[in-house]
């Protein structure tokens, strides 16, 4: 009884240390920046008219909006989830804070869309976390109602602010950057925070990559799940609220198929969408990689109907890279 | 009895190696037409990956299977189907959204043997399904309801109706009786005689002495991926088919000494009913390591993961340093002092895009964060000392689920601790584990009983109940059978406890 068994033997593989090289390690998971400096070199040499102030300027005030709505986006694949009424809240968000009590405060607008936002998040949140309904088809729902309300409320008549300074924020510049950009910028830093530093991005992650190994380790799954929906909600309904400003009035066309934009952009930017995988940075760059390809299609002078061809195939041709690099870190795993 | 009949299968010096642990060494074994061929074993010996490797579910990492009539030696699940080959799973294979009468012909839908996507299905087959339900005793069972309908038993019924109308030369039955009652078993017996007389060659892996008996001609008896012997059922008995299952085995550790009784009690578990589990009464007192010994499908799992807040309770009483708790969900567990270590380490036990560094600090997260925000730099110096004392292979940086599964049970280990429970529940904590990591779990788990937590662990390995355990209750379908220690029993007598001793 006190024989050792001789034939389990003890493996032990060494285990290669990921900070050796962490600045190698670092570089090879962008390329999505690599993406972005190739078409930035692409745009470069085939029109003067790409770098230049005023259409840098103008690439600015046309990705900013559109990125926070991808942040908000990236926030729920995060989790596993996907939100496609993102397009139709902002056109909600819009005119609401344009036509409710009158469009004559900044501050009451920005209130207005905020509120809304995180409402529709709520919803979303609670059907989604508590109710365990599939994000898409809660969603899908939501991306109805919402638009139907838009049109309801404006009869399909673009709303009208009262108050003069509506305009100021998504005009304004520092430094001739436009405040906009600055906006967007700092929030997703915020968002960087939020996801790598707090306790409760943490939890964001832990979620998103094994919902099981969450609960069971005391993580407040449905609670985090509805707080990041409602996070969302209220980024998506502040972009409203930024598109309405930057047009003048709330158009109910307004964030049409953005849903499209935003969740591409997540995924060009090496987010997983079966969750718990991705950076804010990447989120970042794949918004300026589809705002720079949309920019340099129209000063070519590309059909509108090309472009969305050009758009969808850049999605096709960025997936199939993501899962060429998921390939190859499964197969080091396994060794 | 086995001279005249013709080779039905070959195993050919098969092994199979797993990353860090190695299932099976070298196997050679003969199947015959006709016969009844049981592969015994204790837990983790090998049986499961051996009827793997012979339905070809997976390939074995070297020698070969071959199936007589079938041309090449077999890798794939479509190479064991077009040689032939049956495997009924210890989990019955039944689509719930199926009918009864689509789940008998499932088999029409596999891609091997020339099936098209594009054929058509037969619509009515009601004769024959019912014949097929009939002969495993599924009678009075309608054909049109959905499949989910069924209990446990009858859906394993069910996966064996497909033998009716599946064209087989061997039948491999793995554990396929684990989940049925007596009666159901009666069906199964008769349905192995068929196939018997039909000259099928059948394998039955199982580590129930009295099926084992009743049904087949030959064993197999596997230990530490090894085959020790092959009897034949006539010229054996049970005790000695058992002997050879359990040999001498590995003794890493000294049995502890019975606790003093005056240690105070910590966990205590009245009447308690959950899962399959029902009147369950544990003491667990501070330095006390309690094991919990049974078998698959005894409610060893569901009383742990009652007791923890990961599943709910149906009746009894928890009471944990004189307070009755009622937890929930594991959070409850967590905040009532209770740590729960699962048994399914990929599903439950980590988070796979984790770094063991982020993992370590899951469930206490708390701990190193101010205000919601995290501080780096405190959770970083602790993890490195946890990696330190636990000797986690990698670095805090190191995605946990690159590391092997003894590795990542300390891991799991470390992220417990940091909750800084009074009880710690652990649900097969050396599963799948290989002897070095499995000592240093020991030492751990001897390390916190001697600061005075209470240890419950749950075991289906009765070396490892006695060695590590001050007691040990020996559960059978759901109830405690007996308690037992080093100083007074044997891996024997657990065995055959849990066994409900039907071989004694």
């Amino acid at each position: 009884m006190s024989q050792q068994t001789a034939n389990v033997p003890t493996v032990s593989t060494p285990i290669p240390d990921r900070s050796d090289n962490r600045a190698l390690t670092w570089a090879k998971q962008q390329y999505p920046l690599y993406i972005l400096v190739v078409l930035l070199i692409i745009a470069g040499f085939s029109t003067d008219a790409f770098f230049t102030t005023r259409n840098l300027t103008n690439l600015i005030l046309q990705v900013s909006v559109i990125g926070i709505v991808t942040l908000a986006e990236f926030l729920i694949v995060l989790t596993g989830g996907i939100d496609i009424s993102v397009g139709s809240v902002v056109g909600l968000a819009g005119v609401l804070s344009a036509g409710l009590f009158g469009g004559e405060n900044v501050l009451v607008a920005i209130l207005v869309a905020v509120v809304v936002g995180g409402i529709i998040g709520l919803v979303n949140g609670y059907l989604v976390a508590f109710r365990g309904l599939e994000a898409f088809i809660v969603t899908l729902g939501m991306l109805s109602l919402a638009r139907g309300l838009v049109y309801a409320y404006t009869e399909g008549v673009p709303v009208t602010p009262g108050a003069d300074d509506f305009r100021a924020i998504a005009t304004a510049t520092v430094a001739g950057i436009p405040v906009i950009g600055i906006i967007w910028i700092a929030i997703a830093i915020g968002m960087w925070f939020l996801v790598k530093r707090t306790v409760f991005g943490r939890r964001v992650y832990a979620v998103g990559s094994n919902k099981d190994a969450a609960r069971a380790s005391g993580v407040p799954v449905r609670a985090t799940l509805l707080g990041v929906y409602i996070l969302a909600g209220v980024l998506v309904g502040f972009a409203g609220f930024l598109l309405a400003s930057r047009v003048g009035v709330g158009t109910p066309t307004a964030g049409n198929l953005y849903e499209l934009n935003a969740i591409a952009g997540v995924v060009i930017g090496g987010t997983s969408l079966r969750g718990g995988r991705g950076r804010v940075f990447g989120a970042v760059v794949g918004t300026l990689i589809f705002g720079v390809i949309s920019n340099l299609l129209v000063l070519l002078n590309v059909s509108t109907y090309l472009q969305d061809a050009f758009s969808g195939a850049l999605v096709l041709v960025a997936i199939t890279l993501t899962t060429l690099q998921l390939r190859k870190r499964r197969q080091a795993t396994l060794r | 009895m086995t001279d005249e009949q013709p080779v039905a299968f070959h195993v050919d010096a098969v092994s199979k190696t797993y990353p860090g642990v190695r299932a099976l060494h070298d196997v050679t074994l003969e199947g015959y037409a006709g016969e009844v061929l049981a592969i015994c074993g204790a837990n983790g010996a090998g049986k499961s990956t051996l009827s793997k490797i012979l339905a070809g579910q997976e390939p074995p990492t070297e020698g070969e299977v071959r199936i007589t009539g079938f041309d090449r030696p077999l890798r794939t699940p479509a190479d064991a189907e077009n040689a032939g080959v049956l495997l009924m799973h210890q989990e019955p294979m039944i689509v719930d959204d199926f009918t009864v009468g689509e789940n008998v012909w499932l088999r029409d839908l596999s891609a091997a043997g020339g099936t098209r996507a594009w054929g058509l299905v037969p619509r009515s087959r009601r004769e024959d399904t019912e014949r097929a339900l009939h002969t495993v005793g599924l009678r009075g069972v309608r054909v049109d309801r959905p499949a989910s309908d069924l209990g446990p038993g009858l859906r394993q019924m069910l996966a064996l109706s497909r033998t009716q109308v599946t064209d087989h030369k061997v039948l491999l039955l793995d554990e396929t009786t684990a989940s049925t009652t007596e009666d159901h078993f009666h069906d199964v017996l008769q349905l192995v005689e068929r196939e018997r007389a039909a000259g099928v060659a059948v394998i039955f892996v199982s580590h129930r002495m009295d099926e084992v008996f009743a049904m087949s001609d030959r064993i197999a008896v596997l230990r530490n991926g090894t085959l020790i012997d092959v009897v034949k059922t006539s010229e054996t008995t049970p005790d000695q088919v058992m002997t050879l299952m359990i040999g001498t085995a590995v003794r890493g550790l000294e049995p502890p000494a019975p606790l003093a009784t005056e240690a105070e009690p910590l966990l205590e578990v009245r009447g308690l009913a959950s899962g399959s589990a029902s009147n369950i009464d544990i003491d667990v007192r501070r330095g006390e390591i309690v094991g919990l010994y049974g078998l698959v499908g005894s409610g060893r799992s569901s009383i742990a993961r009652s007791v923890s807040g990961n599943q709910s309770r149906d009746a009894g009483t928890v009471t944990l340093d004189g307070k009755v708790i009622e937890p929930t969900s594991p959070r409850d567990g967590i905040r009532a002092g209770i740590a729960y270590l699962t048994e399914d380490r990929r599903r439950e036990g980590f988070v796979g895009d984790f770094t063991n560094g982020e993992n370590m600090t899951l469930a206490a997260q708390g701990k190193y964060a101010r205000g919601g925000v995290v501080r780096r730099d405190m959770e970083r110096r602790r993890v490195v000392e946890m990696i330190r004392r636990f000797q986690v292979k990698g670095s805090q940086d190191t995605l946990t689920r690159t590391l092997s599964g003894g590795n990542q049970q300390k891991v799991i280990i470390a992220k417990w601790l940091e909750t800084a429970p009074e009880l710690v529940i652990l649900d097969e904590p050396t599963k799948g584990i290989d002897v070095g990591a499995r000592l240093n779990i020991y030492e751990i788990v001897r390390e916190l009983a001697a600061q005075g937590k209470g240890v419950l662990v749950v075991t289906s390995e009765a070396e490892e109940a006695l060695t590590l355990c001050n007691r040990v209750l020996a559960l059978k379908e759901g109830r405690i059978v007996g308690e037992f220690t080093s100083a007074d029993a044997s891996t024997d007598d657990l065995i055959r406890a849990s066994l409900g001793g039907a071989a004694a």
